[in-house]
C-alpha cells in the first residue's frame, strides 16, 4: 500500500507568503494539464503493476496550488483517471485542498462521488486586515460556508489551515481566530507560524523594511496558547503544527502527512510533486510546460530534479527530524539499530541523553518524545541528534 | 650608455599604472598585447584592489638625440601602509615623475609622495595627466603643484597616458633633466636591496640597485645586515621579460636569484657586498619596517586543543610570510578563543589583504579580533613595555604612563567640507596643526590624532561626509600619553579579552555601552539569558542582556519535499561552525568587530 500526491499548480492569485509551485494561469491550460496528469497517473500505475505492487492506495492527497480551481469537467476527468489507475476504496484517505472561495455544492458533490472524504480548507485568518497583509484573497465568511457545503455533500472530515505571527497581529486576535475555528466545528487544524521563505514577496517586503516581523516572544506565546486552546477543545496536537479531534469519522490525524513523517512510500504526480519510493527521493520538474511536454513525449514520464539515491545515513537523519516533531515520537531501539550500520549508535545515544538532561526529550515505553519545552526547541534537538550521525 | 633610475609617484587613480604602461610602449619595450595588462602590478589580489603592493623594476632602452639610454623604472606601492617600501624604492632612484590628475588636482597622497621624494634628494619631474578629458584643467593644476609643493608650473608637462600626447616630452625630460647615477665611491661591491618577492620556481627574487663595484653571476655574496652568505645563481633585468645578464655595474638595477628560501631571510634596505672582498660599511639607512596594527587570528571552528585547525592556520601563515616580509606572526593563547596567532601589519589595508589571502589561498576560515595599535606602558618600576593587545596590560596599579601612537593626518577637501572635517577630527581627539589653501576651492588640513582613533572607520567617515571628495594620508610621528583606561567585557560572567579595549577616560562609558548594544545585536538568543557587562578595573560601567531564546522550531515541515528542510538544518549546523564558543555562548565573527564601534 502506498500513498499518492498529485499537484495542481493553479491559483487565482498568488499569496505573498507562498513558495509552493503555483501561479495564475492566464493561458487557460486546465484541460491540457488534466490530460497530462491522467497520462502520468496511468504510467505510474503501469509501473507499479509491472513491479508487482498492490494497486491499493492507503492515502491520496490532491494539493496545490488550488485544486478546487479546476472546473467540474476536469475534476470528472481526474476522477476517472485516478480510479482507472488505482484501487481507491472508502478506506483510502482521499484529501483535497480547497480555497473557500471556490467551494460550490456541485463541486462538493462531485468530489464526494469520486471518493473524496477529507477536505482541507485554507482559512489562514478570520481578520480581513491580516489576510490583506498576506495578500491572501478570500472572504473569511466563506470559510464556514465551504465547510458546511462539504459536510452536506458527505465529506465528513474537514480541516482548517491557520497562520499566526502575522505582522501586526495581536495575541487576542489570534485567540479569536482559534475560537472561531473551534466554533465552526472542524475536526482538524493546521496552525503555522508565518515563515518567511526565501524568494517570496513577503520576505522581500520584510527585507525592504516595509514591516517588522513578529517578536520572538510573542510568537512563542502564540504557539503555546494554540496548544492550550485547541487542546481544551479536544483538538490534540499530534505534530508540531497539527491538531486533530479523536473521532476518526470527523477528525483524526491526516494519515497522508503521517506517511510522510513516518517515512513511508509515496508516488508523485504533477509538476513539482515529490516522491519517496524504495529509499529514493525525487521531485517532478517544477515547470508546467516542461512537465507537459515530457509527459506527452514519453507517454507519461515526468522530468525529475533533486534525485537522491538510497542513503541510510540521510534516511535516518530525516526520520529523526520528522519523527521528533510527532507526539508519538520515535522508537528508540529502532533508531539505535539503524545507527548501528553507520557505527553511530553510541553517539546517537549520547546525543539523546544530553537532550534528556536538558529536559528536551523524554524516554518512556522505549520512545523518544519531545517534552513541552523540547517542542519549542525542536530544530535544535533534531540538529543535535542528526549531528551525531556524521 | 646613459643610465636613468626613476620612479613614478602619484595619488591613487591618477594614472600611474597607465602611464608606466604607455612609457614602456613608447620605448617599444612591450607589445600591445602584453601592455593590455598593467603588468607592473603582479598579484591578482592587488589588481582587484587596484593597488600595487610589491615594487618591481623594469629596464628599457631608448635612443635620445643619437645616444643610448638605459631607463630603469622602479615601481612603487601606491598606498600609505607601504610608505616604508615606497621610500626604499625611492632610495634606488635619482629621480621621480610626479603624476597629478589634471581633472582632480593635488591630493593627499600626492603631497605625501612628493615629500618622500624630496626627502630622498630626488630630482622631480612634474606632469599633469589625463589632459584628453574635457574636465582637464592642466594650467590650474600646474599652479596648484607650484603653490603647494614648490615645483615651477612652467616645468610641468601636460600629458595623456591614454592618447600618448606629451609622452615624447616626458621621455625627453627623463633623459635630460634627471641626473645620472652617482659615480662609484669604492671598488668593492655595494648593492641596495629595494624589494623582494617570492617565486614558486626560483625561490626568493631580490631587486637590487648597484651603487659601487660590480656584481657578477657566480659571485659569493654577503648581506651586510644579516651576515648571511649566498652564491648568485642568476642575475638579470626585466625588460619587462626577464633577461639574464652576466653582471650589473654601478648605477644599474636588476634582479638577483641566489637559492634563498624564504623572504624572512632578506631585509629590504639591506646592502649586498662581496663575501671575498666586502665593503667596509653598508649603504646608509636600513630600518626595520614597523608594524603598527595588530590583531589576532584564531581558527574559526571551536575546539580547545591545538587541533589540526591550528596547524592549518600555522601553515597558511608561514606560506604568506614567505612572500610578505613585512607581516609578522607569533602564536598566542586566549582563555576564551584557544590557540591562534598575533599578527602585525604595516597598516589597515595590509591587514585586510592578509586576512583575505589567508582565507582565499590558505583555505582556512578565521576569526579575527578587532585591530589595535601598539601602546607603550611605563610601569612604576620604570620598565617600558610594548603593548600590542589590551589584554596584555598589567593591573593599572603599576601603570605610570600609558602612551599611544600619534599620527599626523593630512586631509585635502573642498572648502565647504572644512567645518565637518574639523568636527570629525575634534571628536577623535585630534589636535589642529595647520590649514592651507591649495586652490580657490580646496584646503589642506593637518591634524595630529591618536592612531587608535583613525584605525577603523575614520577614512570611511571622511569619504562619506565629503561625498567622496576628501583624500587623506597619515604618518606615525611618535607616542604621547593621555588619560587612557582599559575597558573589559564580560559575557555571561566570563571575561572575553579579545573584546577588551583601551579608550580615553571621557569616552569610555559611551564606547562601552555602544559595544554592548552592538554585541546584543550580533549574538543570537540562546536558551538562557546572557548578561553583558563592560567594566573598568572591576567597576561596571555599562550592562545589557540578551534575552533567552523562546523558540526554535520550524513551523511547517513540508512532508513530501523533505530534502529542502534538511538542507536548512544542514545550513544551520554549518553556521555554528563559524562561531566561537565562550563558555556556552556562541559568538559570531562580527561580534569581535563590535569593539571598533566608536559610539558616535
Ligand atoms: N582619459 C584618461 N584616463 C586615464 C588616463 N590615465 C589613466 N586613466 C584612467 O584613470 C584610471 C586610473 O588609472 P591607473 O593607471 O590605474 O591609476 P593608478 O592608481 O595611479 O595606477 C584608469 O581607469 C585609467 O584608465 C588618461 O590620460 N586619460
Ligand atoms: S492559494 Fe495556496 S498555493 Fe495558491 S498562492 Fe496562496 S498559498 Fe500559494
Amino acid at each position: 500500500m502506498r500513498s499518492l500526491y498529485a499537484h495542481v499548480p493553479f491559483c487565482f492569485h498568488k499569496c505573498h507568503y507562498c513558495d509552493f509551485y503555483s501561479f495564475v494561469d492566464n493561458a487557460d491550460r486546465q484541460g491540457p494539464f488534466t490530460e497530462a496528469l491522467a497520462l502520468e497517473l496511468g504510467a505510474l500505475a503501469r509501473w507499479e503493476r509491472d513491479g508487482g505492487f498492490d494497486p491499493g492506495l492507503d492515502t491520496l492527497f490532491v494539493g496545490g496550488g488550488t485544486p478546487t480551481l479546476l472546473a467540474l469537467e476536469h475534476w470528472e476527468r481526474l476522477g476517472e483517471a485516478l480510479h482507472g489507475a488505482y484501487a481507491i476504496t472508502p478506506d483510502t484517505e482521499f484529501s483535497v485542498e480547497c480555497n473557500p472561495e471556490t467551494a460550490t455544492p456541485e463541486l462538493m458533490a462531485l468530489l464526494a462521488s469520486i471518493g473524496v472524504n477529507r477536505l482541507s480548507v485554507g482559512a489562514q485568518s478570520f481578520h480581513p486586515q491580516h489576510l490583506k497583509t498576506l495578500e491572501r484573497w478570500h472572504d473569511p465568511d466563506n470559510v464556514e460556508r465551504a465547510l458546511d457545503l462539504a459536510r452536506e455533500a458527505g465529506i465528513r472530515r474537514v480541516s482548517l489551515d491557520l497562520i499566526y505571527a502575522i505582522p501586526g497581529q495581536t495575541l487576542a486576535e489570534w485567540e479569536a481566530d482559534l475560537a472561531r475555528a473551534i466554533a465552526i466545528g472542524t475536526g482538524h487544524v493546521s496552525a503555522y507560524a508565518l515563515t518567511y521563505e526565501p524568494n517570496t514577496a513577503m520576505t522581500v517586503r520584510l527585507k525592504q523594511g516595509k514591516f517588522e516581523a513578529t517578536d520572538e516572544d510573542l510568537e512563542a506565546t502564540m504557539f503555546e496558547r494554540t496548544i492550550e486552546v485547541l487542546g481544551a477543545a479536544g483538538l490534540e496536537r499530534y505534530e508540531v503544527s497539527n491538531f486533530a479531534a479523536s473521532d476518526p469519522a470527523t477528525g483524526g490525524p491526516c494519515r497522508h502527512n503521517m506517511a510522510y513523517w513516518r517515512q513511508e512510500q509515496w508516488h508523485a504526480a504533477g509538476p513539482s510533486a515529490s516522491a519517496h519510493v524504495g529509499g529514493q527521493r525525487w521531485k517532478n520538474a517544477p515547470r508546467l510546460t516542461d512537465w507537459m511536454r515530457s509527459i506527452h513525449e514519453t507517454d507519461g514520464g515526468s522530468p525529475i530534479t533533486d534525485h537522491e539515491g538510497v542513503d541510510p545515513s540521510r534516511a535516518l537523519a530525516e526520520r529523526i527530524m520528522t519523527g521528533l516533531r510527532l507526539a508519538e515520537g520515535l522508537d528508540a531501539s529502532e533508531m539505535l539499530t539503524r545507527a548501528e550500520s553507520l557505527g553511530r549508535t553510541a553517539a546517537l545515544e549520547a546525543a539523546a541523553h544530553r537532550a534528556q538532561e536538558h529536559g528536551h526529550l523524554s524516554f518512556d515505553d522505549n520512545r523518544w518524545r519531545l517534552t513541552d519545552t523540547g517542542l519549542l526547541f525542536a530544530d535544535g534537538v533534531s540538529a543535535d541528534l542528526m549531528s551525531a550521525l556524521d | 650608455m646613459h643610465i636613468r633610475n626613476f620612479s613614478i609617484i602619484a595619488h591613487i587613480d591618477h594614472g600611474k599604472s597607465t602611464l608606466s604602461d604607455r612609457l614602456l610602449q613608447s620605448t617599444n619595450a612591450v607589445s600591445a598585447r602584453e601592455s593590455r595588462e598593467q603588468f607592473l602590478d603582479s598579484m591578482d589580489l592587488e589588481r582587484e584592489r587596484g593597488i600595487t603592493i610589491k615594487a618591481s623594476a623594469v629596464t628599457v632602452f631608448h635612443v635620445h638625440k643619437g645616444e643610448q639610454y638605459m631607463l630603469n623604472f622602479i615601481d612603487t606601492p601606491g598606498h600609505v601602509d607601504f610608505s616604508y617600501e615606497v621610500s626604499r624604492a625611492l632610495t634606488a632612484c635619482e629621480g621621480a615623475v610626479l603624476v597629478v590628475d589634471s581633472t582632480q588636482g593635488v591630493e593627499a597622497q600626492t603631497v605625501a609622495n612628493a615629500y618622500l621624494a624630496v626627502n630622498n634628494d630626488l630630482e622631480i619631474i612634474t606632469c599633469v595627466n589625463k589632459i584628453d578629458l574635457p574636465a582637464a584643467q592642466p594650467d590650474e593644476v600646474a599652479m596648484e603643484i607650484e603653490q603647494i609643493l614648490g615645483f615651477p608650473a612652467e616645468d610641468c608637462i601636460p600629458c595623456s597616458a591614454k592618447t600618448g600626447e606629451g609622452l615624447p616630452e616626458l621621455i625627453e625630460a627623463i633623459c635630460e633633466r634627471l641626473p645620472p647615477p652617482r659615480a662609484a665611491k669604492m671598488p668593492e661591491c655595494r648593492a641596495l636591496i629595494f624589494d623582494s618577492h617570492y617565486d614558486d620556481y626560483r625561490g626568493v627574487i631580490i631587486y637590487i640597485r648597484v651603487f659601487d663595484g660590480e656584481l657578477k653571476h657566480g659571485d659569493k655574496i654577503r648581506m651586510m645586515g644579516t651576515g648571511r652568505t649566498y652564491t648568485v645563481t642568476e642575475l638579470g633585468k626585466y625588460t619587462p621579460k626577464p633577461v639574464k645578464v652576466k653582471s650589473l655595474g654601478p648605477g644599474e638595477t636588476g634582479y638577483l636569484v641566489a637559492a634563498i628560501k624564504t623572504l624572512q631571510d632578506v631585509r629590504v634596505g639591506d646592502t649586498i657586498t662581496s663575501d671575498l672582498r666586502p665593503a667596509s660599511e653598508p649603504l646608509p639607512g636600513y630600518e626595520e619596517p614597523m608594524q603598527m596594527v595588530f590583531c589576532d587570528f584564531f581558527p574559526s571552528t571551536s575546539g580547545d586543543g591545538r587541533g589540526s585547525q591550528f596547524e592549518d592556520l600555522r601553515e597558511a601563515m608561514a606560506k604568506l610570510a614567505l612572500n610578505d616580509a613585512s607581516f609578522t606572526y607569533a602564536p598566542v593563547h586566549s582563555e576564551a578563543l584557544g590557540f591562534g596567532f598575533r599578527c602585525g601589519f604595516l597598516g589597515l589595508l595590509h591587514m585586510d589583504i592578509i586576512q583575505e589571502r589567508l582565507e582565499r589561498e590558505g583555505g582556512v576560515e578565521v576569526i579575527q579580533t578587532a585591530p589595535t595599535v601598539t601602546y607603550q606602558l611605563l610601569t612604576t618600576a620604570g620598565e617600558e613595555l610594548e603593548i600590542q593587545n589590551p589584554a596584555e596590560l598589567p593591573d593599572p596599579s603599576i601603570w605610570k604612563e600609558l602612551r599611544e601612537p600619534i599620527v599626523r593626518v593630512e586631509v585635502i577637501v573642498p572648502k565647504e567640507f572644512v567645518g565637518d572635517i574639523m568636527t570629525l577630527c575634534l571628536s577623535r581627539r585630534g589636535e589642529f596643526r595647520a590649514q592651507l589653501a591649495i586652490s580657490e576651492t580646496r584646503q589642506m588640513l593637518t591634524y595630529e590624532i591618536p592612531m587608535a582613533e583613525i584605525i577603523y572607520d575614520f577614512y570611511d567617515k571622511l569619504k562619506s561626509m565629503t561625498r567622496g571628495y576628501a583624500t587623506m594620508d597619515y604618518e606615525v610621528i611618535g607616542y604621547k600619553t593621555d588619560r587612557l583606561v582599559k575597558v573589559d567585557i564580560m559575557i555571561n560572567g566570563d571575561p572575553l579579552e579579545a573584546l577588551s579595549f583601551i579608550s580615553h577616560k571621557d569616552t569610555a562609558d559611551k564606547r562601552g555601552r555602544s559595544l554592548l548594544i552592538r554585541l546584543k545585536k550580533e549574538i543570537a538568543r540562546h536558551q538562557f539569558e546572557i548578561p553583558l557587562q563592560a567594566m573598568i578595573g572591576g567597576k561596571i560601567i555599562a550592562r545589557e542582556s540578551i534575552k533567552s531564546m523562546r523558540k526554535n522550531v520550524t513551523a511547517k515541515c513540508y512532508g513530501g519535499d523533505i530534502s529542502r528542510k534538511k538542507k536548512l538544518l544542514d545550513k544551520q549546523k554549518k553556521g555554528k561552525k563559524k562561531m566561537k564558543s565562550i563558555g556556552s555562548v556562541e559568538i559570531p565573527q562580527q561580534a569581535f568587530m563590535a569593539v571598533l564601534d566608536q559610539g558616535e
